[in-house]
């Protein structure tokens, strides 16, 4: 068989190399890498079991698995280990998506676009590798690799600001990364593996004692919790939103902190379960807060980006909550919720990047009406903002009721928490609306030219995907559930 | 040569430390603090030979190899020394190293 | 249109003809933990009396408002997406009727909810319209978060003890033709009762019940065909539909009822006391629209689902007929104030015994629709007022309400119609619209007189009796009671009476300002005050303490982060000073590291050793 991981990776490391030589022709080496990329994708899923069509026999475990040795060493191996399973699936075919999203919608990008355009095929190849990574260095490796072109593309495209937001993002989320790494040396060195492979990982941390496990989420969990993030580790996010570009922020809010909940689900929650079991609570206070906090923050806020992105606060505390749970339906929502998330909040942070551009500014409260003007805009971001506040029909829908039902029968009545929250989510988006697009229109179209073809593309397939998700969410259980984890029919 | 022996040269060897180590903190004259490193790096070099030799044989002869690959060493470092203090005083008219905090931030 | 009266027809002629399609919308297998086989998540469709009922409604309203629409919206720009709302909102509120599980039911409410959203504000220009919709939305949101509630309590409620192994592996579907669930074993009283406490809730959402009805006199900012066919004949039936599919299909604990009963019966007089004295055609009709449904809501709770049902029914007729003549009326003069207009009936001949009919019939006079419905209902109240002493009140207060009614709706009908001319000179001269709006206008108007007379067509009382029989309530219709309908219809004629003397033949009857009922007047004119109150604790508590948390994440949360900058910042410059330059001090911190090496390693390293005994 193709090792189509390998290929994959391949494809996108060529690919990043290519766009940063390509100079002012970049962004066609951008798109053919895009589109090569996903149809790589579609590859894997055509052999995936769960995708409709595929008739194999169930294969447990991970696919597309390969092992070539690294370093080896008499007492442990380092192992070059790629392989996916339903769960790590689904974030390539995000990545595939953001990644071919945000090329098209950043078509018009003047200022060195062989560094942008190279620097958003780097964050991909990072985190596609993230997602496929088997061997905890290598894991590291790739998350690592994340943050480098992140940090460019925020301190060098973005806002007045810029410097500030991105040394912040940087040193907020290396600190975490650091804690994260002593934690997974430690998870190897503690539990006795001879490998930093995941399934002898995962196999040698079942003797852990309990003290021991607790000692071991709670690093890891720091680490990735940075990344989700939650309160009160999250004020880098509105600055890094609001200064990044939009091409950065897409990537940010779509794959960057579904980085954490990725990383929470392969290499902590079903690696150290007591661990889990023990600081549950914790976990459910920060969920209650950070969704909490997320939700009635957006309703202050006066800039549209730091409304989506506070916003995110929220809908990745709804993830936390449903990772916590621990139970078969919330891991489900967990992964559901953040395939949405990405989707939807990709969208949002286009929408914003496009009001940026027509109007000069994204301030809610000087902004108004601007339907008459932009009407495909406006559709734009009302499709967000309803696909995020849980509208049936769009993808945010079956992902929020499946981890309600989850937190309902996980922990009962407490699920009035998130669910009175609802109500302030749709409260601040719609009264967004209500201020920015309807009404009478404010001082005139200063800029308005219509929406370019390509920002319109881009924010098009994301909202065609919202629907059709939403329409047919079994297209991504069916393949997610094929995962070795908590006896889905992967194990 | 005896247990004795060797701990009388191992004490010549520290009092030369001590030589090189109270020069290198007090003198400020660039000639000077070169020659309290050179007093103190022999000390080192010393201690080479005295080990060396103790117990004889045992070692072959890297102990005298390294000593003079030291002492070569040693000549360099004085000689990049020089010329730093040639460099200094055509720059500063000084050799004293307290004037010389250009590194400073 | 043509399709759903046909099944509708064929469920009349034999039940259960039409058995439910379905498909898996979303599957988790077998898998350790609180669903251990697994559920599914199905959407499909089922039709039975309760639907095909329900269906007649939504395709004749629906097909006759869009008829309607091609005269009413003809000047309009944004044509396509007006006809685009509406179409999508036809077929998610078809998907609702058919719907053959909650949560299918759940997902079609949600998308009726927006279609609605966006109605109402189709003149998103006018602020107050943006405004309105957001209001609906927001309003009907918290009634549907309560809904969903009661969802997860009802789905775990039988994941385990439901029919066919539980709905877990069923997906919540209705079990077809089955009796309620309540008395299945595994049924704890409580949740049951809590469960159906937030059915109500959203239910009272939908179908703008106390204490969540404020935004359906708002959503009037809407074009009056959107209010006819979704705030008055579809959408705000849901909540009714969904409790008469909830007491059919889950049953209701008595408590459940109770507050039920109060709710509806406590709507349809506060509702109808507020539209006594306003001064907005549109607005009138929408108070008279939630007392209404208070009617409908009241007799679900006493148990009789399918007579609710029954005033669905004609009530979609006749309340369509009045907002499609007050489209008219406002299509001809361009106002919605009553006080400007009068005289009309000289211009609109048909308009205006369009609107005397429904009137008439909302005001349950005999042989109008409304009479055989509202009288159903009064007498099936009555008939369970011996099951608790509480019903009383709910009772008298709903029957207090047919006077309020007629007298409100025959106030606006004088108002507009009687009298020699508008009182408002500047008003164009008043035209009938063209024969796509009269069509409608006539058939509605048929439908308003016959449709009561319905009941006594075999297929349709036969319908009637299924549903009731599939609430697991014996098939006896509630017997009309002669007195009972005897003193309804005098105190509907009184109504009218009185809305005569005061406003009959251009009269206008103005209030002393010095009258004692000048407060009272004041205060439905404010409408309780309830509206201020919500925007206040929107204005002045949340949005507040948002404000309040952004300035803690600010200069707290993030104040302790870029604290901790300048703690390390100012550290670094200190420890920078250290840094001389004088090669003499950098050879003291040599020497010094030495020594603290020397001393680590020849006194504190043993000492360790010695103490803690490691290899």
């Amino acid at each position: 068989m193709l090792p189509l991981i390998s290929i994959v990776l391949a494809t996108l490391a060529l690919g990043t190399v290519g766009t940063f030589a390509a100079g002012t022709r970049a962004r066609w080496v951008a798109l053919g890498t895009s589109a090569l990329f996903l149809a790589e994708v579609g590859l894997l899923f055509a052999g995936f079991t769960g995708w409709p069509g595929y008739s194999g026999t169930l294969v447990p475990g991970f696919s597309y698995t390969e092992t070539h040795p690294w370093i080896s060493l008499a007492w442990m191996h380092i192992d070059y280990a790629v392989g996916v399973d339903g769960i790590s699936l689904i974030f390539v075919l995000l990545t595939a998506i953001l990644q071919i999203a945000t090329v098209v919608y950043s078509w018009g990008e003047t200022q060195r676009p062989a560094g942008y355009f190279g620097l958003v095929m780097l964050t991909c190849l990072g985190c596609v590798g993230v997602f496929v990574a088997l061997d905890i260095l290598l894991f590291f490796l790739f998350w690592e690799l994340v943050l480098v072109p992140m940090f460019f593309l925020i301190g060098y495209w973005g806002g007045p600001n810029r410097r500030y937001a991105a040394l912040k993002f940087f040193i907020y989320t290396h600190v975490a990364s650091i804690v994260m790494l002593v934690g997974l040396l430690a998870l190897v060195f503690y539990s006795g593996a001879t490998s930093f492979d995941f399934a002898s990982v995962y196999a040698a941390a079942r003797g852990l004692a309990p003290v021991v496990q607790t000692f071991l989420f709670l690093a890891l969990f720091f680490g990735f919790a940075v990344k989700f993030p939650i309160v009160p580790f999250h004020t880098w996010l509105p600055d890094a939103h609001v200064e990044a570009p939009t091409g950065g922020s897409v990537l940010l809010a779509g794959l960057l902190l579904k980085l954490g909940g990725y990383g929470l689900i392969r290499w902590a929650v079903e690696v150290l379960p007591s661990g889990l079991h023990s600081v549950q609570p914790l976990l459910f206070l920060i969920a209650f807060l950070s969704i909490f906090w997320g939700s009635v923050l957006s309703l202050a806020q006066r800039d549209l980006k730091r409304l989506v992105a506070y916003s995110s606060i929220n809908h990745m505390g709804i993830v936390l909550l449903a990772i916590a749970l621990d139970s078969s339906l919330g891991l489900l929502a967990a992964v559901l919720l953040m395939f949405a998330h990405g989707v939807v909040s990709g969208l949002l942070f286009m929408a914003s990047g496009s009001v940026h551009h027509q109007y000069g500014t994204r301030d809610i409260a000087s902004l108004g009406g601007i339907t008459p003007g932009a009407p495909a805009l406006s559709t734009m971001i009302m499709a967000g903002g309803l696909a995020s506040l849980g509208l049936p029909a769009l993808i945010g829908f079956p992902a929020e009721f499946t981890a309600f039902l989850a937190t309902w029968n996980g922990l009962g009545y407490w699920v009035l928490i998130p669910l009175s929250v609802l109500v302030v989510t749709a409260a601040f988006y719609l009264w967004m609306m209500q201020r920015m697009l309807f009404g009478e229109t404010k001082g005139g179209p200063p800029d308005a030219h219509g929406l370019p073809w390509y920002e319109s593309a881009g924010m098009g397939l994301l909202v065609a995907l919202t629907v059709l998700f939403g329409v047919l969410p079994s297209l991504l259980v069916n393949v997610i559930v094929n995962s070795p984890i908590k006896g889905w029919p992967g194990t | 040569m005896t247990e004795l022996a060797l701990t009388g040269f191992l004490g010549l060897s520290a009092a030369l430390v001590g030589i090189g180590i109270f020069g290198i903190l007090t003198r400020r004259n660039f000639i000077l603090l070169l020659i309290s490193v050179e007093i103190a790096m022999n000390a080192a070099i010393l201690n080479f030979v005295y080990f060396a030799a103790f117990p004889s044989g045992t070692h072959g002869l890297s102990g005298q190899a390294i000593t003079v690959v030291l002492i070569g060493f040693a000549a360099t470092e004085v000689a990049v020394g020089l010329a730093i203090v040639l460099a200094l005083n055509r720059l500063k008219g000084t050799i004293n190293v307290a004037r010389a905090t250009e590194l400073k931030l | 249109m043509v399709l759903g009266v046909l099944i509708a027809f064929g469920e009349m002629l034999s039940p259960g003809t039409y058995t439910n399609v379905q498909i898996t919308w979303l599957h988790l297998p077998p898998a350790p933990g609180p669903f251990p086989n697994g559920f599914s998540l199905v959407m499909g469709t089922l039709v039975d009396p309760i639907s095909s009922l329900m269906l007649v409604v939504v395709t004749v309203v629906g097909f006759l408002v869009m008829l309607y629409s091609i005269g009413y919206m003809h000047s309009d720009r944004g044509l396509p997406r007006y006809y685009a709302e509406m179409s999508l909102f036809l077929a998610a509120m078809t998907g609702l009727v058919l719907a053959n599980n909650l949560l299918e039911f759940f997902l079609f409410w949600e998308l009726v909810g927006v279609c609605s959203y966006f109605l109402i504000g189709f003149y998103y220009e006018k602020p107050s319209a943006a405004s309105a919709a957001k209001e609906a939305f927001l309003v009907t949101r918290i009634g549907d978060v309560l809904f969903l509630l009661g969802i997860f309590l009802y789905f775990s409620t039988y994941a385990t003890a439901g029919p066919d192994g539980g709905w877990a592996a069923n997906g919540f579907v209705f079990a077809h033709n089955s009796v309620p669930f309540l008395p299945l074993p595994g049924a704890n009283t409580t949740t049951l009762t809590i469960a159906g406490l937030l059915i109500l809730g959203g239910a009272a959402g939908k179908s703008a019940q106390f204490p969540l009805h404020v935004w359906l006199p708002d959503a009037m900012e809407g074009p009056t065909t959107v209010s006819a066919l979704i705030h008055a004949a579809t959408m705000v039936a849901a909540g009714v539909y969904l409790l008469a599919v909830a007491s059919v299909f889950l049953g209701f604990t008595p408590t459940d009822q109770l507050a039920i009963v109060a709710v509806g019966g406590f709507t349809a007089f506060f509702a109808a006391t507020m539209a006594v004295v306003h001064p907005d055609i549109k607005r009138v009709i929408a108070y008279s629209t939630i007392s209404q449904l208070g009617y409908m809501v009241l007799a679900i709770g006493a148990g009789f689902a399918m007579v609710g049902l029954y005033h669905l029914f004609t009530h979609a007729f006749f309340k369509a007929l009045l907002f499609l003549a007050a489209g008219s009326v406002i299509h001809a003069v361009g106002t919605q104030d009553l006080f400007r207009m009068g005289g009309l009936k000289k211009h609109m001949r048909l308009t205006a015994a369009a609107f005397a009919i429904g009137g008439l019939a909302l005001a349950g006079i005999p042989p109008f629709a409304g009479f055989w419905s509202k009288d159903d209902i009064l007498a099936s109240v009555y008939s369970q007022l011996g099951t608790h002493p509480l019903y009383w009140p709910f009772f008298v207060l709903a029957f207090s309400a047919v006077f309020l009614t007629a007298y409100y709706i025959f106030r606006a009908w004088f108002l507009a119609f009687s009298g020699d001319g508008p009182r408002d000179p500047t008003l164009p001269a008043a035209h009938e619209g063209p024969w796509v709006m009269q069509v409608p206008l006539v058939v509605l108007s048929a439908f308003a007189v016959v449709a009561g007379l319905f009941v006594f067509v075999p297929g349709f009382q036969h319908l009637l009796v299924q549903g009731t029989v599939l609430g697991g309530i014996p098939p006896t219709y509630p017997a009309t009671d002669l007195a009972l309908s005897s003193i309804s219809v005098a105190l509907g004629l009184g109504g009218i009476g009185l809305a005569w003397t005061l406003w009959g033949n251009g009269r206008v009857f103005s209030l002393a300002e010095t009258s004692p009922v000048q407060p009272l007047r004041r205060l439905l004119l404010n409408r309780y005050y309830f509206k201020a109150g919500y925007d206040a604790i929107g204005l002045r508590a949340v949005y507040p303490f948002a404000r309040a948390t952004d300035f803690v994440d600010r200069f707290v949360i993030d104040g302790t982060v870029r604290g901790l900058e300048r703690m390390f910042g100012a550290g670094s410059d200190r420890l920078r000073s250290i840094q001389s330059g004088l090669v003499s001090d950098y050879a003291a911190y040599v020497v010094a590291g030495l020594l603290a090496l020397f001393v680590l390693l020849l006194i504190v390293g043993p000492y360790l050793l010695g103490r803690f005994g490691g290899g």
